[in-house]
């Protein structure tokens, strides 16, 4: 179907990017191109505003660097050197190499990678997901970003979206945990913003100090990794000091009991020592949070990133309960909203079609995967990626490298830009951006569907992921109509339309405004668990968790649908703290081998990798820093501006250091997203992260990372 | 780089901006606004509302960025915020007039 472009128009639009906020978009288009862009105004959660990512989103799609048509390598993997082909030419080559090595090794030779660098129900996770399911290809478990959180969420409160975003606006306290909401969640900051001018207290727990930590009235920093024994010793305050909410915790809650008797070792003085905390101000937050009510908190994804990740937020989603916070709108957790779309995730992954018994490689593995450190039979011979830039963003830069550049692995990938990763590909092909395609988002961050109506004609010879696969079927001769559906249907069909919340929802609505909230209540009357009702087993907040009998388990959405094969590890049924696996950061002493924890948070104009190529982000970004404290630069003859080596066994990077009290003593940090073929060394922080895997649903530990810092 | 007002708002002050801001970054002067760099999150809500097209990311503005930063961060460390919208100054139309808008 060719869609009918206007010349000159302002184009109803939704950022792509993932990012929980998923912004409503103006997209002005004046003689066919797009002059610029803004934020919808009329959105109620957005409200006009973007980021510093994509206010000028226009340079994304005119940029001089675009991928623009397929590509074959012409030189060396990770040359970058590449000569411009047919797409008949190009789906032909994939479709001959395809057939020839599921003939020789069977499907499952085929490793298909992919995350968010594009969201959205027709062009985002589950996108290729069909195909590679009918293909038989391997299963990718794609736990990048809160499946560690979400299978502890899942195990203590069910798939609740909680409590509504907008609903903050009314809550009496306020914690931010592990989230740098003015970088990361920057919508969500007005509503905390009009609690607190309403006399709420904000505080937020981050080990780094940010714009966000600027705001709060009070900044806590734990020790990187040992905030669960900040979590578990305020449940301890709250039941010791009988500041528990009896009848809520009766009603709703199963396990009670046995929380309390568990939770008797972790102390104040238990947690004081392992986070660095005054005990005495521990003790004082857990009282107010209990007793501040409505009282909210925010996790942000960087939270599962250590050992115990896990297990701090199992901990953290008993306390909403325990204080009865669900009682009132403005009370409880906010994790997740998406769990309040009615997303028919049957027909977007189409599990059914996946063959029984396929194994599941997880996707930060991919280094070990690629270069036999991980036992496969049969080993990987074709990777294809898409949405996804696995140099800058997996873990083991250096054997990714070596596994990439493996003459007999067939890559393919599908890109923007020519990206760390894309250099290594035998095939590349060109993908649309976001004015290029149609496409209906759900969102992470709040309770709205935002549609993103195509703007411009793709550019050169890209494609939209969803024609891609439509293109990739053919060339397999899948010959089922499913893999032929349109843009249209996909996003028409991929939504329970006939839920309750979607009543009073129509394609029209969202053509004329570009948005519609779900069919839920109001957000200053909105409280989903004022009555129970939670979407577990047994209908309660289960702080002693069934679901733990089955062990270890990643949420199918992260895993193509798929549900077997199961990591099953065993995992305490009760919230139990887990100490940090290497930065134990007791003596950051230099000569101590690897002494310093090292921390790789999001920064502020990239997402992930995305924008790290563009000038003006960049003019913000500058170049790769390592913000390191006084203490322990002094320590190492370092001064701000100094050139500096990051190492440890794993990799080393080089940064700039800046020296100050934005990382804590003991903590290194070294904002992530720059590109490897622009660093100063050829490598980013991603060469020293832990392919270690934290305590539940396979989160990543990156933020559990011992390294040692000197000059360069 | 950080959004900057530019000379353009003297005499106008129109204030369209303010409550948009979601950090509060606009500081008042009698004649005109700043925006504290360190705080401005690049959300760049205030640009199309701004009658006079005063407000600009610096980075646009190329080799008098630095001066721009510089003049906002200084004026916004002297100056209280504003938050809610204030009338236009009298010369507003005059001077909007004489700026082509
Ligand atoms: S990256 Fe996030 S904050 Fe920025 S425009 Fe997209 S959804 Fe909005």
């Amino acid at each position: 179907m060719t869609t009918m472009l206007a010349q000159d128009a302002t184009v109803l639009g939704a950022c792509p990017h993932d990012c929980p906020d998923t912004c409503s978009m103006l997209v002005k288009v004046a003689n066919g191109k797009v002059t610029g862009v803004q934020g919808n105004p009329a959105h109620p959660f957005t409200q006009g505003r973007l980021c510093a990512k994509t206010s000028h989103y226009q340079e994304r799609v005119y940029h001089p660097e675009r991928v623009l048509y397929p590509m074959r390598r012409s030189g060396p993997k990770g040359s970058g050197q590449f000569e411009r082909i047919s797409w008949d030419e190009a789906l032909a080559t994939i479709g001959e190499r395809w057939r020839a090595i599921i003939k020789a090794d069977g499907p499952t030779a085929i490793l298909p990678y992919s995350y968010l660098g594009t969201q959205g129900i027709v062009n985002g996770l589950t996108v290729g997901d069909p195909f590679f399911n009918q293909l038989g290809a391997t299963i990718s478990e794609r736990t990048f970003c809160d499946s560690g959180a979400s299978t502890a969420y899942v195990m203590t409160v069910g798939p609740t979206p909680g409590m509504d975003p907008e609903s903050l606006a009314h809550s009496r306290f306020i914690i931010l945990w592990a989230c740098n909401l003015l970088s990361t969640n920057a919508h969500l900051w007005p509503f905390v913003d009009q609690a607190r001018k309403q006399g709420a207290k904000l505080v937020v727990i981050d080990p780094v100090k940010t714009g966000t930590t600027a705001m709060a009235d009070l900044h806590l920093r734990p020790r990187p990794g040992t905030d669960g024994a900040l979590a578990l010793a305020m449940i301890h305050v709250i039941i010791r000091e009988g500041l528990v909410d009896r009848d809520y915790v009766d009603r709703h809650t199963i396990g009670f009991d046995e929380l309390s008797a568990h939770v008797a070792q972790y102390t104040p003085e238990f947690a004081a020592d392992e986070t660095g905390i005054d005990a005495e101000v521990i003790r004082t937050l857990a009282r107010d949070y209990a007793t501040a009510q409505p009282s909210a908190i925010r996790i942000g994804v960087a939270i599962e990133r250590s050992a115990g990740g896990g297990q701090l937020v199992r901990a953290i989603a008993c306390l909403p309960a325990l204080v009865g916070a669900w009682r009132r709108p403005g009370g409880g957790l906010l994790q997740l909203p998406l769990w309040a779309f009615p997303v028919r995730w049957d027909r977007l992954h189409r599990a059914d079609l996946a063959t029984p018994g396929t194994r599941v490689i997880n996707q930060w593995k991919l280094g070990a995967a690629l270069t036999g450190s991980l036992p496969l039979d049969p080993p990987i011979r074709a990777l294809f990626v898409y949405n996804s830039n696995p140099l800058v963003v997996a873990p083991d830069q250096l054997r990714l490298q070596q596994g990439l550049a493996r003459e007999d692995l067939f890559t393919v990938v599908s890109e923007q830009f020519m990206t760390d990763t894309a250099r290594y590909a035998d095939l590349l092909l060109p993908a649309t951006t976001q004015v290029e395609q149609d496409d209906l988002m759900f969102s992470w961050g709040h309770l709205y569907l935002t549609l993103n109506r195509q703007a411009v004609p793709p550019q050169g010879e890209a494609v939209s992921n969803a024609e891609l696969f439509r293109r990739l079927a053919t060339v397999m001769g899948f010959d089922d109509p499913f893999f032929q559906r349109s843009d249209e249907t996909i996003l028409r069909e991929s939504l329970d339309w006939d839920a309750p919340t979607m009543q009073g929802i129509s394609m029209e609505l969202l053509e004329a405004q570009g948005y519609a909230r779900l069919n839920l209540p109001a957000a200053d009357v909105f409280a989903p668990h004022a009555e129970g009702g939670f979407p577990t087993p047994s209908g309660k907040v289960e702080m002693k968790a069934s679901m733990a009998a089955g062990g270890n388990f990643v949420l199918p959405t992260f895993r193509q649908g798929y549900g077997e094969l199961q990591d099953g590890s065993p995992v305490p049924a009760l919230p139990t703290y887990q100490p940090p696996r290497e930065s134990g950061i007791r003596d950051a002493a230099p000569g101590a081998r690897h002494p310093l924890a090292m921390m790789s948070p999001k920064s502020h104009s990239f997402l992930n990798s995305s924008y790290a190529n563009h000038r003006r982000q960049l003019a913000r970004e500058s170049e790769q820093r390592l913000f390191m404290n006084p203490v322990d630069a002094d320590a190492r003859g370092i001064r701000s501006d100094d050139l500096v080596r990051v190492r440890n066994a794993r990799g080393s990077f080089v940064a700039v250091a800046k020296v100050g009290d934005d990382a804590m003593p003991g903590v290194v940090v070294a904002p992530m997203g720059y590109w490897i073929a622009s660093s100063r060394a050829k490598a980013t922080p991603a060469a020293l992260n832990p392919t270690v895997l934290g305590d539940l649903g396979g989160a990543p530990t990156f933020s559990d990372n011992a390294v040692e810092v000197e000059r360069a | 780089m950080p959004h900057v007002v530019t000379d353009s708002c003297t005499a106008c002050r129109y204030t369209e901006c303010v409550a948009l801001c979601p950090v509060d970054c606009f500081h008042a002067a009698e004649d005109r606004l700043y925006i504290d760099p360190e705080a401005c999150i690049d959300c760049a809500a205030c640009v199309p509302v701004c009658p006079v097209k005063a407000i600009v990311d610096a980075f646009d503005l190329e080799s008098r960025a630095d001066e721009l930063i510089a003049l906002n961060r200084q004026r916004s460390r002297e100056l209280p915020v504003i938050d809610s919208k204030t009338a236009a100054l009298p010369t507003a139309e005059a001077r909007r007039a004489a700026l082509g808008y």
